[in-house]
């Protein structure tokens, strides 16, 4: 019972009960109308909603989550690495610029290619 | 059906939330007088105590949880509180003022307001994930409290890995929101949802990343022990020897909790409300909530990581030993140590401040006479007095000291936060994402090898950390 795996997991369930008691109470003291079909509309500035909503949008959000999956990885490395980077001093320290440099390549070719520039 | 619903709605609010807690109230008082007429009470009592002494851990964890999510209610009220009245004041207007003193009771009415409005469901939007994205977006940020140091020996759970579990945990946010966008059918909320997800995603290498010079200085992912490594006086602190480090982590996680100038995701002048147009309700009350919860969360781990926690700024028992006076703890246990100041402190000390209170609270109220301010005067003397001599023992015991500079902190911190919202114009989507990749990146990756290069040379040089 004191691993931390249950606090976590009980600890979700509670704040789940939390939130869903506290719609749920929200939804017993309020008044609820079904309205016409105007009602229901996506609010879209006053007119009516146009095209397909689930369908394209715009692939530079795409490009960030590929660098931000390259970088997160490097993040799982750095974090290790430091956390026992006081026994492994100046081999460590030169192994990970080796790694943190190949990575900065390919930044700096997203960089060279404009993914970094919002379009 | 019908019949039913139709008189509960005619109930006013007030009477809505009465009737069940009569009937809770009544159900309660029968089964009590049921038991105590049986003669099963005591035995009942016993057993439950039982049951609470040989599961000390179970009852651990539920008063852990109950207290943290509690603390969120007022924590977020605080901070809404704090944004009305402060910007108010930047922009010289007076700000809420009628309900309460200094109308701190105006953000409680707001939360009533919202808990009463009605809850929505449009046409169109994927329900079962449209009413599960305001509870992922709380609880990512409620839960990570569980591991906030609040003082010493005051916390959630003293986690191994304290730091990474902030982050993963906070981490989760984003899926809520991307949730949130994607059920609701809507052009503005997706976009809202996208945007919200590309920029959470793009500060969150920069949060980590300028962290991990204090992992590399202090060699723990423990966020308590990372804060006792901090102890001394506030020369001590991490934003000394990582000031970098500190500047990326606060901009950063002004973008994390979307606060202003990064609030692009709900830039009501470009998409609506972003993710949250389509909500209304307690649904949309929870995306609120825990806005404000994160932005509470956000000051607590600048405080913790960067300005020493609960570690007061100045030990001031050493100075004090050294100059051979006695400390506000020490007269409240001691008070023969005064000395002959003590009979000064009792003889002249009452009739003078009661004297004092009298004659301001007589000028004050000019329709009360004499006698009756200096009751009133009296009365409040003793309140002083009596809450003065709880605060000095109170600073005995080391949490409560720990908690008041904790809490000091984070709500200083909290206040530099609506500053913020107060003075900067929000910046433009391209800039956002730019700023990130651009500059905080690679700065905080020089932050890293700059403290790893700093460590190797102390070592090298035989003063090893």
């Amino acid at each position: 019972m004191s691993s931390p795996l249950w606090y976590v997991l009980g600890f979700a369930f509670a704040g789940f009960t939390f939130v869903f008691m506290t719609i749920g109470m929200s939804w017993l003291i309020t008044h609820r109308h079904k309205g016409d079909r105007h009602k229901g509309m996506p609010y879209e500035s006053g007119i009516d909603t146009m095209g397909d909503t689930w369908g394209r949008f715009g692939l530079s959000f795409y490009i960030y989550a590929l660098l931000f999956v390259a970088f997160d990885i490097e993040i799982v490395f750095i974090t290790l690495w430091a956390l026992v980077f006081q026994d492994l001093l100046l081999g460590g320290f030169l192994s990970m610029i080796l790694f943190v440099a190949i990575l900065l390549v390919g930044l700096g070719y997203a960089w060279r290619k404009g993914v970094l520039t919002w379009k | 059906m019908t019949a039913l619903s139709r008189p509960w709605n005619r109930l006013s609010l007030a009477g809505k939330i009465i009737l069940p807690l009569v009937a809770v109230l009544i159900a309660l008082n029968i089964t009590l007088v049921v038991l105590w007429m049986s003669g099963l009470l005591p035995f009942l009592v016993q057993a439950i105590l039982d049951t609470l002494g040989a599961n000390i851990a179970i009852l651990r964890f539920l008063l852990a949880a109950t207290i943290i999510l509690l603390i969120t209610v007022p924590v977020a009220f605080m901070n809404i509180f704090f944004e009305m009245k402060l910007i108010a004041f930047v922009n010289l207007r007076i700000g809420p003022n009628r309900i309460g003193p200094w109308g701190t009771l105006a953000s409680v009415i707001h939360g009533l307001k919202v808990l009463a409005k009605e809850d929505f469901t449009p046409r169109g939007v994927d329900v079962p994930v449209f009413t599960l994205a305001p509870a992922v977006v709380y609880l990512a940020s409620v839960m990570t409290l569980l591991v906030v140091p609040f003082a010493p020996g005051l916390h959630g759970y003293d986690m191994d890995i304290g730091l990474l579990y902030f982050f993963a945990i906070s981490g989760l946010g984003v899926v809520g929101l991307m949730m949130a966008g994607w059920s609701s059918f809507n052009k503005y909320s997706l976009l809202g949802g996208l945007r919200a997800a590309a920029g959470m995603i793009s500060y969150e290498l920069p949060l980590i990343l300028a962290v991990m010079g204090i992992v590399l200085l202090s060699g723990t992912l423990n966020l308590n022990t990372i804060v006792q490594n901090q102890s001394g006086s506030f020369l001590d602190w991490y934003i000394f020897q990582q000031p970098l480090g500190a500047l990326i982590f606060f901009i950063a996680a002004t973008a994390e909790g979307s606060r202003p100038p990064f609030d692009l995701t709900e830039a009501d002048s470009e998409i609506v409300a972003g993710f949250a147009t389509e909500y209304s309700g307690m649904r949309f009350g929870f995306f609120f909530f825990a806005e404000y919860v994160n932005m509470f969360i956000l000051s607590a781990m600048t405080a913790v990581l960067f300005l020493g926690g609960w570690n007061a700024p100045l030990d001031l028992a050493p100075i004090a030993n050294a100059l051979g006076i006695a400390t506000p703890i020490d007269i409240a246990l001691d008070p023969g140590s005064m000395g002959p100041g003590l009979l000064w402190l009792v003889l002249l000390a009452p009739p003078l401040i009661v004297g004092g209170l009298t004659a301001v609270i007589w000028m004050l109220k000019s329709d009360w006479s004499i006698i009756v301010s200096a009751i009133v005067a009296f009365v409040l003397f003793n309140l002083l007095v009596g809450g003065g001599v709880m605060l000095l023992l109170a600073m005995g015991i080391d949490w409560v000291m720990g908690l008041v500079w904790f809490l000091g902190k984070t709500i200083g911190l909290s206040l530099f936060f609506v500053l913020m919202r107060a003075t900067l114009p929000r910046v433009r989507i391209d800039q956002l994402m730019g700023f990130a990749w651009k500059w905080l990146v690679p700065a905080a990756l020089v932050n890293i090898f700059v403290t790893a290069a700093a460590i190797v040379v102390l070592h090298e040089i035989g003063r090893p950390l």
